[in-house]
């Protein structure tokens, strides 16, 4: 199969890219320029992108054991993934065909993307964003500003998501565009070198072509391009807890105390099979939401939330579990437990916190139908 | 479900209200107006959109997903049918 291929050409190219190097790209805060290019120009950070775009195609299911790969050895690379994939989504899914012909293959073929929907005001409750998309014959003017928008800081273009008319659109704007500010976000707490930045627009001018879809309901459109951020983050949370269950078993087998191995102390082995239970949880949860998006079956749209969350709780409750069994070992900064320690955490909070993914499942077992 | 038989208007507006009315779990008059009813939640909305475009081979992109083609099941049984090239009564 052509796609399992090219996945497994782009785990290898993975491991010499990262190799040893995310702690320094971490406590630098930054992805050297040449990585990002090396796998944006292969199309290895939007591998869903068709192959009539230029892209590898790969299946849900694919595209989600290679984000988990790439999130077990770096979050913050594996962040700007999502960004990018999320980008191109929207754009499929929003975008007219002469749209597709003019970002996809750009966003497959090297250039670097992100979506901004936060807002000073506006974060669990999106509803309330304030930023405008205004028509002008054929032009538009969008006025706001985004705030942790992930990637901005590497992107050559930004989709914005904003108010058009009585409804919503999003936007395409190059980050070179006049008005636009892109300011880093100092020194957040996990994924330190994913770009968060925030993003002003000041009377930014562009075509009108440059609009994707417009007039959808806010939070129909909100919804469609969250679900890519949502089912990569999930899987992203794969990753981060493969990567916990490698260093914990790794040193529970050779780190000697009371005359053996910590792995022979029960109290250390219910860390480990808890973190077994975790990763493999998270793991059967990302694997039927991608099946959804495979198959194209509706219930995708539960079954990404679903996903989002039981990966993200699990994915911080065992990095801390990681940490705890590897004591002072991991306990300095750039470890790769004590990244994934901050950068779990981090994932409970965007695409949707915790708290509004429950709301969001409260919702849907009210309504569900019975069985 | 074969949809090779039911590639009718009429046909695609049934199967339409059967999936609405089965997740909702009540009787949707096709003219009735799902938003206003507070029926449909954002994420029942995306649903839809995946469930028609998986139930009738179809696919709802960028200006074809406004809201006014979901507000009810005549509207987007008028959607299918166009999407679909199935000839409409003159008053769908």
């Amino acid at each position: 199969m052509p796609e399992t291929e090219t996945l497994t050409g782009a785990r290898k190219l993975i491991d010499d890219l990262v190799g040893d190097r995310a702690a320094e790209w971490d406590r630098a805060g930054l992805i050297p320029d040449d990585v990002l290019r090396t796998l944006a120009t292969r199309g290895l950070l939007c591998v869903g992108v068709p192959e009539t775009f230029g892209g590898p195609g790969a299946s849900s299911a694919a595209n989600g054991e290679f984000t988990a790969y790439v999130g077990s050895r770096c979050s913050s690379l594996r962040s700007v993934m999502t960004s990018q994939g999320m980008a191109a989504w929207t754009i499929q899914r929003l975008g007219s065909p002469q749209q597709h012909a003019e970002y996809l293959p750009k966003l497959a073929g090297g250039k670097l993307a992100a979506v901004a929907f936060s807002e000073p005001e506006a974060g669990s409750d999106l509803s309330a964003m304030t930023t405008t998309i205004e028509p002008d014959g054929d032009t538009v003017t969008v006025r706001g500003q985004k705030v942790w928008t992930t990637a901005a800081h590497y992107a050559d273009m930004i989709v914005v998501v904003g108010r058009y008319g009585s409804g919503a659109a999003a936007v395409v704007v190059p980050a070179s565009a006049p008005g636009v500010t892109v300011s880093r976000v100092p020194q957040p707490s996990g994924c330190r070198a994913a770009g968060h930045a925030d993003v002003r627009l000041d009377d930014v001018r562009l075509p009108a072509s440059a609009v994707l879809g417009g007039g959808q309901p806010l939070m129909l459109l909100v919804t469609t391009a969250l679900a890519y951020g949502r089912i990569s983050v999930a899987w992203g949370c794969v990753g981060i807890l493969r990567a916990c269950l490698d260093a914990a078993r790794g040193h529970a087998r050779s780190r000697q105390q009371f005359g053996k191995p910590l792995a022979g102390h029960q109290l250390v082995g219910r860390h480990l099979a808890n973190l077994l239970t975790a990763e493999q949880i998270a793991t059967r949860v990302c694997e039927h939401a991608s099946r959804c998006w495979d198959d194209g079956s509706p219930e995708m749209v539960v079954a990404t939330v679903l996903a989002k969350q039981v990966s993200a709780v699990h994915a911080a409750q065992g990095a801390a579990a990681a940490v705890q069994v590897l004591g002072s070992a991991a306990a300095h900064e750039g470890h790769v437990v004590e990244r994934a320690y901050r950068d779990a955490k981090l994932m409970e909070l965007i695409e949707g916190s915790t708290e509004i993914c429950q709301l969001i499942l409260a919702d849907h077992a009210v309504s569900m139908p019975g069985r | 479900m074969s949809m090779d038989q039911a590639v009718t208007a009429e046909g695609i507006e049934q199967a339409i209200t059967e999936f609405v009315s089965g997740r909702v779990k009540a009787e949707v008059p096709a003219d009735e107006d799902l938003f206003a009813s507070g029926l449909v939640s954002s994420m029942f909305a995306m649903e839809l959109v995946v469930h028609l475009e998986q139930a009738f081979s179809v696919q709802i992109l960028g200006d074809d997903l406004k809201r006014d083609n979901f507000r009810t099941v005549q509207a987007m049984t008028a959607l299918v049918a166009r999407l679909r090239g199935v000839e409409q009564p003159a008053d769908a």
